[in-house]
């Protein structure tokens, strides 16, 4: 029997996210007849992971639902232009990573005019007391200071574990920088965590 | 690089150690189910997809322009109003409907429709509308367990969940009728429940009366807990606690007052009649499924788990995302709290005979596999198991139920199943410590069926593991690749 080593990125490519892109092609098809079933199916599968891509890409818990809403609203208003050339996952992750930089941008012009005008911005929700929840703050509060090309590799391939060459095409780089990209955001949180912990 | 063997699992350093333990806790975070329903709500009946884009960048001139024009002139005036204009284009995932002459509409958070009259005037205060003057009517999706949608007018709060109704203020005089579901007003301070009202009923603040046009509606009775515990009803049942009156048109028999209230009902409108449950109130107002919801879990904190089990089959009975949760969670009591995982089992069963694409469906697979499992049943685990399998291509549980199949095949000693099951488990990439068991019990079975393999699968498992919390074992396995060592090498 053939062996390699478990969990590498050849591996998991194997086991499409998304399914087989015959049937995310299918799914999208019946979506496009008005199929309210295929709506349902495709929201089941994928809500929950827009919603932890959009935890781990530092939106705020806040904002969150709403940015994951504001994401299957636009799938279904794209769904007209995919053409199925990459995985349905793929597509769905490129529309939520551009939602979660615009919703970045968003809280910071909002934080910029409740500066200017001075007003009280809203308070953060009271944190939970449990450690997971602790490890996920400053996982959170570490990976937003990563850059944001940087930050998406890392999200992507460590966090989602979508391969390498996806990864690529979803942040619309070669794979040789999402490598390099990655590469570095692993040394800037491992030392940024040292700093932490220490 | 290429290997996700980032960060070390050498245990030495505790940054590597955090960040491996944070980034798995990453992997496996996931909404709750009520956010998940709450976004389906606002989904569900998304805007067309977009046509022709000849004026798409005048038209995104022109909108941009405008956006910022209201934006700027929003922060500049009160709060409550500012509110209520930016949340309104986050959730318009709703099909455009005919909008009577002179009237405005506005979509609400949640998907809800407000239509304001010409002289109509609504506000937002603490995120809930009120009605200062004239006339508006409202379309409310169903809503989430515990968010139910309320409209204040005057001293009085319309509590509604799912439904079409219209409230209007006219000289201190607050008017409200409803065209579908049922609503209650209720005093604001006093919290006191006024009237509960069906369709073709009218209320009105000045004598506090409710004039019906259509056939009678007698007052719902409180809902009662059935004392008797109960399978599902099925779909065609009266809900217990609502009266299902006739929709009536109302409007020509209304007195003057109310006449006024009648506008166009909202054409293509989604809200879901009569069976809506009304739930509770942000401030505090409570209601019959989100006062049975919070009664089961005081019950459960009180220790009293028949109790809990008995309120979650009642309110299991009903309709709706409440009773779907509860449907469930009377199978967590049974298993969890009453030491009951036979019946545990059946009732999980009867929620996914009910609700077969439920969305704690796949809880479901997974709470009955568990249970069978530790009840000692191998056969009817495993055949839930390979169903859940095949059923759940997708799942983020997969490699979890994967490996319990694995197990159990291993434990009646059948290792080539086992092998099929581990495999499958490789495929995922989280929760890696289960990755890790599986890889490394993958290797002990080929090596027990003497396959060539084995020594090869040990020593993919030492490359992958280095440190690994089998790398003795797997050491002896490559070692001794012919020898079986499961009986010293079961870590768990």
């Amino acid at each position: 029997m053939q062996e390699g080593p478990v969990n590498t990125p050849a591996h998991l490519h194997a086991v499409p996210i998304g399914g087989s892109p015959i049937a995310d092609m299918e799914i999208v098809a019946r979506c496009r007849r008005g199929d309210s079933h295929a709506w349902r199916t495709l929201y089941d599968r994928f809500a929950p992971v827009v919603y932890r891509f959009l935890s781990a890409f530092g939106v705020p818990l806040e904002d969150r639902e709403d940015a994951c809403q504001e994401v299957f609203v636009a799938v279904y208003r794209s769904l007209g232009h995919f053409r199925g050339e990459a995985r349905l996952s793929t597509w769905i992750y490129r529309i939520a990573a551009r939602h979660a930089s615009r919703t970045a941008r968003r809280r910071r012009v909002r934080s910029l005019l409740s500066t200017l005008l001075v007003r009280e911005p809203p308070p953060p929700p009271a944190p939970d007391p449990s450690e997971r929840s602790e490890r996920l703050q400053i996982l959170d509060d570490l990976v937003s200071k990563l850059s944001p090309k940087k930050r998406l590799v890392l999200v992507l391939f460590e966090i989602e574990g979508v391969p390498i060459e996806e990864v690529a095409k979803i942040a619309g780089c070669p794979e040789n920088t999402a490598w390099s990209r990655l590469h570095y955001a692993r040394a800037e949180l491992t030392a940024m965590a040292r700093r932490r912990i220490r | 690089l290429n290997e996700r063997s980032w960060p070390g699992t050498s245990g030495s350093d505790p940054a590597e150690v955090f960040l491996r333990r944070a980034l798995d806790d990453a992997a496996l975070r996931a909404p709750d189910d009520v956010t998940l329903r709450r976004g389906w709500t606002a989904v569900a009946e998304p805007v067309k997809p977009s046509r022709a884009r000849s004026w798409s960048w005048f038209a995104g001139g022109v909108a941009t322009t405008a956006a910022l024009a209201l934006v700027c002139g929003l922060w500049l005036w009160p709060r409550a109003v500012a509110t209520f204009a930016l949340t309104s284009p986050v959730t318009t995932p709703r099909a455009p409907a005919q909008v009577a002459p002179g009237a405005r509409r506005l979509t609400l958070e949640g998907g809800v429709e407000a239509q304001l009259g010409p002289s109509g005037v609504m506000r937002i205060e603490d995120g809930a509308p009120r009605v200062e003057k004239g006339e508006v009517r409202f379309s409310v999706p169903h809503r989430p367990p515990g968010h139910p949608f309320v409209v204040r007018a005057d001293d009085y709060s319309v509590v509604v969940v799912g439904t079409r109704f219209g409230v209007v203020v006219n000289d201190q005089v607050v008017g409200v009728d409803v065209d579908e579901g049922i609503v209650e007003v209720r005093q604001t301070a006093a919290q006191r429940r006024l009237a509960r009202l069906s369709p073709g009923q009218v209320w009105h603040s000045a004598d506090a009366s409710v004039e019906t046009s259509g056939a009678p509606a007698p007052e719902p009775p409180a809902p009662a807990l059935p004392v008797s515990p109960a399978v599902s009803a099925p779909a065609s049942a009266p809900e217990p606690g609502h009266v299902h009156v006739r929709i009536h048109d109302h409007r020509q028999a209304a007195r003057p007052a109310a006449r006024a209230l009648a506008l166009a009902t909202p054409g293509g409108g989604s809200a879901t009649a009569g069976r809506a449950a009304i739930t509770s109130t942000p401030a505090g107002l409570s209601t019959a499924s989100d006062e049975s919801a919070n009664a089961a879990r005081s019950a459960l904190s009180a220790g009293d788990a028949p109790r809990a089990l008995q309120i979650y089959r009642a309110l299991a009975l009903k309709t709706g995302p409440a009773a779907e949760n509860a449907a469930y969670q009377a199978g967590k009591v049974q298993n969890e709290r009453l030491g009951q995982p036979a019946n545990a089992v059946a009732t999980w069963r009867r929620y996914r005979a009910e609700y077969p694409d439920g969305i704690l469906r796949v809880e479901a697979d997974v709470s009955i596999i568990e249970t069978l499992a530790r009840a000692g049943d191998a056969d009817d685990a495993l055949g839930e198991a390979n169903d859940f399998l095949r059923r759940h291509p997708d799942s983020e549980r997969r490699a979890e139920i994967a490996r319990l199949a694995g197990d159990l095949y291993r434990a009646r000693g059948d290792c080539r199943h086992a092998v099929g099951a581990y495999q499958i488990v490789l495929g995922a990439s989280r929760p890696r410590d289960v990755v890790e068991i599986a890889s490394f019990r993958r290797a002990a079975c080929l090596v027990r069926l003497g396959d060539a393999g084995g020594s090869e699968a040990a020593r993919a498992y030492l490359r992958t593991y280095p440190t690994g919390r089998f790398r003795t074992e797997a050491a002896a396995l490559v070692g001794d690749g012919a020898r079986s060592v499961d009986g010293r090498a079961r870590p768990q």
